[in-house]
């Protein structure tokens, strides 16, 4: 896990038209593995590009000054939203505006199991979007997880960090998930075995 | 702690103490729960060297039905004493007349504690008992020539132990079948409990072939048949779990552990289900830890300010 | 009768934790709060992750990123492998297994050891299955609300209990003194004087609503009772001077004096009667006689004096008591003197109540009287100044759990699974107050 961390932040550093050695470990089969790197790299591209956001007041009301993608009270400083999408399962839908970003996940689900993990997750994380200052309390429809950048946290915060925290988010979702999975599994047996044995 | 004890550990504690050696007698009153609704009442009415042991079993009737009254008699003989208002079946210690030895003591309190158990064993060696019948006289006849009853085998004993569950426990003259009835409440412990049933079914596949066979379905197995009271809606939130027990199960070494075993099945399975999602939380604790942790990196480290304080001296925090 | 499965009431403090069923009148079980879990060679946690420690973040967010938090090596039965109260400490006595204690200054501290010390609570010692039966849970004063969803997140999800009612540990001892015979009405307003083995804590409650911004703790309680005792036995170099013999003096002999000086002159004059002998028997059939003196009196009178025992703290408690209702709004002062009610271990010395009465009393009286001398002739009409004590003293909490959880209305108060999972866990940061006016 350690040494994943830092080959990927490796990767951010780098220029991403280079490619980087595919020596990747991941758990995934090796043709999702490498579908899933240009899937990467095509939201973290398009995620640097709509984060150029700048401090902008509402226009609806005085003395006001809100996620201009939420409200949406102001057509024209929204910009046309945009989906990457590695399958059906997975894709990330990124909605720009002019002082903010709103970020939906689709996390990978493969069956009920994984699906109840997933929910699981998100309900945890949201109940402390507190802490999170960019998690959006409620994903949007069709979304298992949002994020919500304004202006105000990319002035704050380093841009390109933001960025990585929402790509290794979605890498390491997919790992936990995952995991839990087999986790699962493993202590299903493990139970089942051991109320059986004494009959033995 | 992987399975569950058999005995109530309150009561085991409690006695222990009592019948310890040079314990003063105190009064006791408590009412406490076990597993699956039963109510025990732990009183000293008369005086505190008399503590009486009540039992409240919701399906007590079904339990006499099927000859819980002997085995209890077999279990505490001189003990019984008539239950006390609002409850089933009491017992009754005399911490004067108590056994001399130890190991009575023990022994002693090790079956009162178990008071819950031995109500329960009823059906089971109830059915155990005609397995054994039926095995002798099937052993007269071909497997092609029997007569239907002897194929078919016996009645299916329900016993409704909880308020939407069941176990029923049907003896032929090969096996003794079990079955639970067991409702998930919940989405999550529906998709884990189908987890985990699976588990169970594979297990005798792969690791232990003399284990009892475990069947799982949504809808009711052919055995519950005809038995009212049977939801067949087969919505998924019911689930039915059948052991079938084999001869090596049923010998008279086995029995007494075969039905402690199988009787906590139910909440054994219950309680690991929660586990896990305990340890899944404990994942995700340590997982949002460390989203925090990438996220807090993004915030650009602080300039070191210098702080004023009232008398216009500066210093510096130390972190 | 049983168509109704009793609450469970669960008490878990920082040295201690009360298990039970709600109607009885003492908890199951009583145990320390301590877990102890197999501890991964090496100890220190953080190793596995290599990453420095999480610090400056709230602990229901870490989960308290304590040993163990190594989570690739965690696909086994490790979670599984612990025990929990005194099981835990023999355990942690033998190698392999580290104690833990959840609970620091009455707040869950490490969640996860938490919520594996209630799923030993409630399958292993209780007994009872969470969907059957409901909840009552006791909670410090000022506990932040992020704990309390922690806590229903907990209920809730992982054990799935039917419902679930969260209470603070003053308003419980409160109730818990209703069944004293000087308590003619069933108010929840009051001060509660908690002195358990670390902490004592002076908090005023009025109408079941705590006083956040008087309460005050007090840095002397029980143990330092039990280090007194030690130090005096051996200063006087007795035959056996160990903690848990100073232990069984401290509750055995002692009692609190009306007055120092007197009870010195009065131990000189009746040596006899007032001079005890204890004996500690040894496992190896062994034992040996301790003499017991002064300490009888001298070793609960730190409370009153405390001069005699630190050398930094040297207020007494009842000062701190008089300030704590001083520092409460004034409509519900007179309340707050009416009804000063003990709870926890540490309280239950003989005549600790009476001292403590006069000793407010003398305060309060002597402040009327400047006033009065001050207004120029003005006539006061008193302050009614009353310490309850009672037989449920010891578990407070724990008893007024039992005796709300047990009334018909009780159910009612509860967020049930239902609303949890309509509403989510900020549900629990409400609850209405049992017991409080309306209801009996």
């Amino acid at each position: 896990m350690r040494k994943r961390r830092s080959i990927s932040q490796a990767y951010a550093r780098q220029d991403p038209c280079v490619d980087t050695p595919a020596s990747v470990p991941h758990h995934e089969a090796p043709l999702s593995s490498q579908s899933l790197r240009p899937y990467l790299q095509c939201v973290r591209s398009s995620l640097t590009a709509a984060l150029s956001l700048s401090n902008f007041a509402s226009q609806a009301s005085e003395r006001h000054n809100v996620p201009e993608i939420e409200a949406a009270s102001s057509p024209e400083v929204l910009l046309n939203p945009l989906t990457v999408s590695r399958n059906e399962n997975e894709k990330v839908y990124i909605e720009p505006s002019i002082n903010s970003v709103r970020i939906s996940i689709k996390i990978k689900q493969a069956d009920e199991i994984e699906h109840i993990l997933v929910h699981k997750f998100t309900r945890f994380l949201t109940q402390r979007a507190e802490a999170f200052f960019i998690l959006r309390r409620k994903p949007v429809k069709g979304y298992d997880i949002s994020f919500l950048i304004t202006n105000f946290h990319t002035e704050e915060m380093l841009k390109h960090k933001l960025v990585d925290f929402i790509i290794q988010f979605m890498e390491e979702v997919d790992k936990e998930i995952s995991e839990m999975k087999l986790f699962l599994n493993a202590r299903a047996r493990f139970v089942a075995e051991s109320f059986l044995t004494p009959f033995d | 702690m992987l399975l569950l004890d058999y005995q109530n550990v309150l009561i085991e504690s409690l006695l222990r103490d009592r019948f310890a050696e040079g314990a003063s007698p105190v009064s006791i009153d408590q009412v406490v729960s076990d597993f699956d609704g039963v109510t025990f009442h732990i009183s000293t009415p008369e005086g505190k060297t008399k503590i009486v042991v009540s039992i409240n079993v919701k399906c007590f009737a079904e339990l006499v039905q099927y000859g819980a009254q002997a085995i209890l008699e077999r279990e505490y003989g001189p003990y019984i004493v008539a239950p006390e208002q609002g409850y089933d079946f009491s017992v009754q210690v005399d911490l004067e007349s108590l056994p001399e030895d130890q190991e009575a003591k023990d022994d002693l309190v090790r079956r009162i504690s178990l008071l819950k158990r031995n109500a329960m064993a009823a059906p089971f060696e109830n059915a155990f008992d005609e397995f054994k019948q039926l095995q002798e006289e099937a052993s007269k006849y071909t497997s092609e020539s029997a007569p239907q009853g002897v194929k078919e085998g016996g009645e299916t004993r329900a016993i409704h132990y909880r308020d939407e569950e069941a176990i029923y426990i049907k003896a032929s003259h090969d096996r003794v079948t079990v079955i639970f009835s067991t409702v998930f409440r919940e989405e999550t412990d529906r998709i884990f409990g189908k987890v985990f049933l699976q588990e169970f079914v594979d297990a005798r596949r792969r690791a232990i072939q003399n284990a009892p066979q475990v069947l799982f379905r949504n809808d009711p197995p052919l055995e519950l048949e005809g038995i009212p009271g049977i939801n067949n809606s087969g919505s998924g939130e019911i689930g039915y779990i059948t052991f079938v027990l084999f001869p090596r199960h049923l010998t008279d070494q086995r029995r007494a552990d075969v039905i402690s075993h199988i009787q906590t099945f139910r909440d054994y399975f219950h309680y690991h289900i929660k586990a896990s999602k305990a340890f899944i939380h404990t994942r995700m604790r340590k997982r949002t830890a460390d989203f925090l942790q990438v996220l807090r990196r993004a915030r650009p480290e602080a300039e070191e300010k210098e702080r004023k304080t009232a008398t216009g001296r500066t210093f510096k925090v130390a972190s | 009768m049983a168509n109704q499965t009793p609450a469970v009431v669960m008490d878990n403090g920082t040295g201690y934790s009360k298990l039970g069923f709600a109607g009885n009148d003492s908890p199951s079980f009583v145990f320390p709060t301590a877990i102890s879990t197999k501890s991964p060679a090496g100890g220190a946690g953080g190793s596995g992750s290599g990453r420095p420690a999480v610090a400056n973040k709230p602990s229901f967010l870490t989960g308290g990123a304590g040993p163990g938090s190594h989570l690739s090596g965690k696909r086994g039965t490790e979670d599984l492998d612990f025990f929990i109260g005194d099981e835990a400490l023999s355990a942690s006595s033998g190698p392999g297994y580290g104690v833990h204690y959840p609970i620091r200054h009455g707040q869950v501290d490490n969640w996860d050891l938490m919520e594996r010390f209630w799923s030993n609570s409630i399958f292993k010692y209780l007994r009872v299955e969470p969907e059957d039966h409901y909840f009552l849970l006791t909670e410090p004063p000022l506990n932040p609300p992020e704990n309390r969803e922690n806590t229903a997140e907990i209920m809730f999800e992982s054990f799935n209990c039917a419902g679930l009612y969260i209470a603070v540990q003053a308003v419980l001892a409160l109730a818990a003194s209703w069944t004293s015979s000087k308590v003619q009405d069933r108010s929840l307003t009051g001060t509660v004087i908690d002195s358990g083995a670390g902490v004592t804590h002076v908090i005023p409650v009025a109408e079941g609503y705590v006083i956040g911004s008087s309460i005050k703790s007090v840095p002397i309680a029980g143990r330092d009772i039990t280090n007194f005792v030690q130090s005096l036995l051996r200063d006087r170099g007795e035959p056996d001077s160990s903690l848990a013999t100073a232990e069984r003096i401290k509750e055995e002999y002692c009692y609190v004096s009306p007055d120092i000086v007197k009870e010195f002159s009065r131990f000189d004059r009746e040596a006899d009667d007032r001079f005890r002998k204890h004996t500690v028997n040894y496992p190896n059939g062994k034992s040996v006689q301790v003499d017991v003196g002064y300490e009888r009196f001298l070793a609960p009178e730190i409370f009153f004096n405390p001069e005699i025992y630190s050398s930094d703290f040297l207020t007494p408690l009842p000062n701190i008591v008089d300030t704590v209702i001083q520092t409460s709004p004034i409509d519900v002062r007179r309340g707050l003197y009416k009804n000063i009610v003990l709870s926890g271990g540490s309280t239950l010395y003989k005549d600790f109540g009476r001292r403590l009465q006069r000793d407010i009393r003398h305060l309060v009286d002597a402040r009327i009287k400047a006033s009065e001398a001050k207004s120029g002739g003005a006539k006061s009409g008193g302050l009614d100044v009353q310490v309850i004590t009672h037989k449920r003293q010891r578990h407070g909490p724990w008893f007024g759990g039992s005796l709300l959880g047990q009334t018909p209305e009780f159910r009612s108060y509860c967020h049930t699974k239902a609303e949890y999972d309509e509403i989510g866990p900020s549900i629990v940061r409400r609850f209405a107050l049992l017991g409080g006016p309306g209801s009996t």
